[in-house]
């Protein structure tokens, strides 16, 4: 080598550590920036992923249709109750979005089915105690970009945060470095909805003056641009007043299950009339 | 030559795959880094410019992993490394008690600066993380290092590695 064998553990670890604090102070000016290695990791990360994913997914599979089967006849017949009042409430709620439907047209709004999307598959997931983010099949080519708001058939999911050729990262709403502007459905009381890991989701900043109930839904306020108005991104679970602050703390069920998402739909921004 | 074309392959499918199987276990409530403990193990028994090198390529595939910002795992496990080099120098280390104590501390550490990342860098403060998240995954790492140390050294070909 270049230099004397007795400073040789020295110099690899000076330049080792100065080369990591370079990339991390770079990156950390430019956060927005995907670099090339990363893209390239991203790309050949996701089919590694994907295939142990779907061997995971398989052996779950098994255990639970031909292993996991104690109970099953009694969850059987509670599950045929559920789905007796499950149908009334669907009858119910059926006449509710007829109405909602005609009073819709009647005040010309946008409705959320009429934005562009981008179906996605979920491709692999990184949900360790602190990170929570997936990766989906779809990147750049297909117009992908950080920031636009990812969702599925239950609600909202999160956002991209980068996106390599044919690979993006979506940042779950259950991170802690997600937050998303949200209000509660009956109130109409507006916070935002920061990630707390395994744990769901906080709606802050809802003043304790807000008469807010375990139950409530919440839905996206489309304040913030990123998320269209009214998606359903979860329910209260808890409400504390006891705080002595401005604002009650409120605890937030996500309404998707994050572990067990395949597909995805990514909302494409609209494309401006000239 | 062949192990630094054949490192980052080999370091990204170990890290998927350690993903994967610890979401399998914990979901998602807790993880343990055998990574970590591999740069500890490689600390203790291999060459500064395998060992370093290998510390920096797992630091820097599990930043793209996780999507955080590029550089702080690559810079704390090469950190981890030549500290861990340093140490072993000058402490009997092949002592159960030591390798659990010692990557109970990593943990530890890499929790706290974990932390003081999302606080100063992100805002959010994650404290209470700390101590519900990491203080029982350094627990469980610390236990169960001497195992993975046990299974590292089964590879001999880390060992050699070592010794040449």
């Amino acid at each position: 080598m270049f230099f004397p064998k007795k400073y040789h553990a020295v110099t690899i670890a000076s330049i080792l550590i100065v080369l990591s604090l370079v990339i991390l102070s770079f990156n950390l000016k430019r956060p927005d920036e995907v670099g090339f290695v990363r893209k390239l990791v991203m790309e050949v990360a996701a089919p590694i992923e994907s295939l142990i994913t779907g061997t995971f997914e398989g052996i779950r599979g098994v255990w639970k249709r031909y292993i996991f089967l104690v109970g099953v006849e009694d969850e059987n017949r509670s599950l045929k109750k559920k789905v007796d009042s499950l149908t009334n409430e669907i009858i119910r709620y059926r006449e509710a979005y007829l109405e909602s439907t005609r009073l819709k047209e009647h005040l010309s709004l946008r409705e959320s089915q009429r934005m562009p999307m981008v179906s996605a598959r979920v491709v692999g997931k990184e949900n360790s105690s602190i990170f929570k983010t997936i990766l989906i099949n779809k990147g750049t080519a297909d117009g992908m970009k950080a920031g636009l708001a990812v969702i599925s058939v239950e609600g909202v999911v999160g956002r991209i945060v980068e996106s390599s050729w044919n690979v993006s990262r979506v940042l779950l709403a259950i991170d802690y470095n997600s937050n998303i502007d949200a209000m509660i459905q009956g109130t109409r009381s507006q916070g935002i909805l920061q990630g707390g890991g395994a744990m769901g989701c906080n709606l802050k900043y809802v003043e304790r003056s807000e008469e807010v109930k375990v139950g409530d839904a919440v839905l996206t306020s489309g304040m913030g641009g990123i998320f269209p108005k009214g998606l359903l991104i979860g329910t209260v679970v808890s409400v504390d007043r006891k705080d002595s602050g401005l604002f009650q703390k409120i605890e937030v069920m996500p309404a998707v299950y994050f572990s067990r998402l395949e597909e995805v739909s990514v909302i494409l921004p609209e494309e401006k009339p000239l | 030559m062949i192990f630094y074309l054949v490192l980052p392959f080999f370091a990204l499918v170990f890290l998927v795959f350690q993903t994967m199987i610890l979401d399998l276990f914990f979901l998602g409530k807790m993880s343990l880094e055998i990574s970590l403990i591999l740069v500890i193990f490689a600390g203790f028994y291999m060459d500064a410019m395998r060992g370093g090198i290998m510390a920096f390529v797992l630091g820097f595939l599990l930043d793209c992993i996780t999507g955080s910002i590029t550089g702080i795992f690559a810079f704390y496990y090469v950190s981890v490394f030549f500290v861990s080099r340093i140490v072993s120098n000058r402490v009997y280390a092949e002592s159960v008690f030591f390798i659990g104590l010692f990557t109970f501390f990593c943990v530890l550490c890499e929790g706290l600066l974990v932390t003081l990342i999302y606080r100063f860098i992100h805002g959010v403060d994650i404290s209470f993380h700390l101590f519900r998240v990491y203080l029982p995954q350094a627990i469980v790492a610390g236990v169960l290092s001497p195992a993975f140390f046990t299974f590292f050294s089964r590879f001999e070909v880390l060992r050699d590695v070592g010794e040449s």
